[in-house]
């Protein structure tokens, strides 16, 4: 099955309603991925191809990298607890099987991402402000990242194989089987938040993605200030409480 | 004749027409509307550049709108559906068109009877919002199966409303001048004065509010 077709059926909520569609190949989704990704990141640095006196195309190819590299070292930090944990919860979740679930919810974040490419692109290539451009890459993130979250957590639900029965008890002890489900579902709602959080902080640390046009090119920037701090600092600049870099 | 009058009855009553035919309407009824709107100051170039970036902001607005409303749809188990969203999508542009061309001889008299070119730029903002609105009862009228069907299609229609409108308006901001002020040259596009037009916006408000504090 092609990449394209895997993604089509993940976005339809295939493997939700049916758990052997999760059995997918791994690699191409990953390549399909790390290429929308790319995407967004291709549209968000071309902010400053016309944002500043001279074009910077090196900043379209860095974000194209980075985009995807926020998305790896964010799963890198996230994954490893969250197969100990789920294990801890009794859940017999093989690491396939996890990786495949994070890879078709990836999927989905990277598929808005790269479907609302050409909006961010259009703003980035037709507006001058700066901290507009940084509150519309966020705004953008948080949407894909919330319908991300939503399907993660649903496609883990799905996706957990039953229990294994105590061995002293009815093979058929539902009770304890719901309880497993329950507790990976909350466990997933507590790491899709982490996700959220380090991810966001991933990417202040990996910045600029879109290039201060006040600022030489840099490919990353010194240790600074947190996520956070950066959002407000830009919405209190959009509300016109501060100076205007741009 | 009687099949193109018949064709924009049935389109302006929500019925499906054709995708060619739609699209041939968002270009014929806003290149009359642009040609009207670009006669502000009887300048010939200006006539024919608006003529063209009426239906360019109309069908660029939509493509950039489309990607992302494609991948919601998918998302939120629409996705066999998006066909039709797209049909009545682009139905309400053919819709937008056609109000607009008939509003057209509205702003022509409006020129004949004021040369301010602030008060020629409100009047076609008032001619627009009000091809907008109308054409939102074709939507709506074209959406009504669709929700019928399934009620998620009612955020999708507002998720549509909203993307659109927010490109839209950086769209219009970005192709101007659409009337041409009669003071400065004939342009195609003011690329010297691009900017993003809701800081414009929000920096307006704030000097507005500032001047109403003191």
């Amino acid at each position: 099955m092609s990449a394209l077709r895997q993604l089509d059926l993940i976005l339809r909520g295939e493997p939700l309603r049916d758990r052997s569609a999760v059995a997918f190949a791994l690699g191409p989704l990953v390549v399909l991925n790390v290429l929308l990704a790319a995407t967004y990141g291709a549209c968000v640095g071309a902010f400053a191809v016309l944002g500043r006196d001279e074009p910077e195309w090196r900043q379209v190819l860095a974000s194209a990298v980075k985009v995807p590299l926020l998305f790896a070292v964010t799963l890198a930090v996230t994954l490893p607890s969250l197969y100990v944990f789920a294990a801890l919860l009794g859940s017999r979740f093989r690491l396939i099987d996890l990786l495949r679930v994070v890879a078709a919810g990836t999927s989905v974040i990277v598929a808005l991402l790269a479907s609302f490419g050409p909006i961010v692109a259009f703003f980035a290539v037709s507006s001058t402000s700066y901290p507009f451009i940084l509150l519309l890459n966020v705004t953008v993130f948080a949407v894909a990242g919330g319908f991300g979250a939503s399907y993660l957590y649903r496609a883990a639900l799905h996706a957990v194989p039953p229990p294994e029965p105590p061995v002293d008890t009815d093979p058929d002890d539902r009770p304890r089987g719901r309880r497993v489900n329950d507790g990976i579902g909350k466990l997933f709602l507590v790491w899709v938040t982490v996700f959220g959080l380090v991810g966001a902080q991933t990417g202040w640390i990996l910045r600029p993605f879109v290039g201060s046009p006040d600022l030489p090119f840099t490919w990353f920037r010194p240790k600074q200030g947190s996520f956070f701090e950066g959002v407000g600092k830009s919405l209190e600049s959009v509300l016109g409480t501060r100076g205007r870099s741009r | 004749m009687t099949r193109h009058r018949s064709v924009v009855s049935r389109l302006l009553r929500g019925e499906s027409v054709r995708l060619r035919t739609g699209l041939l309407l968002v270009v014929g009824g806003g290149a009359v509307y642009g040609a009207a709107m670009g006669s502000f100051g009887d300048r010939l170039p200006q006539v024919a550049f608006s003529a063209v970036k009426v239906p360019l902001l109309l069908g660029a607005t939509t493509l950039l709108a489309l990607p992302s409303f494609f991948v919601l749809n998918a998302l939120v188990g629409l996705r066999d559906d998006f066909a039709a969203a797209v049909r009545a999508v682009v139905g309400t542009q053919a819709a937008v068109g056609v109000i607009l061309a008939a509003l057209a001889p509205y702003t022509l008299l409006w020129y004949r009877t004021t040369g301010d070119y602030h008060e020629a730029t409100l009047f076609n903002g008032l001619m627009f919002l009000t091809a907008s609105l109308s054409a939102q009862w074709v939507l709506r009228r074209r959406y009504a199966p669709l929700i019928a069907r399934n009620r998620r299609h009612r955020a999708m229609l507002w998720a549509w409303v909203a993307a659109y409108s927010f490109v839209g308006i950086q769209m219009g901001w970005l192709l101007r001048p659409f009337v041409g002020d009669p003071a400065r040259p004939v342009v195609f596009l003011r690329t010297d004065s691009w900017g993003n037009a809701y800081e414009i916006v929000a920096d307006m408000l704030a000097k507005e509010w500032a001047a109403l504090a003191e």
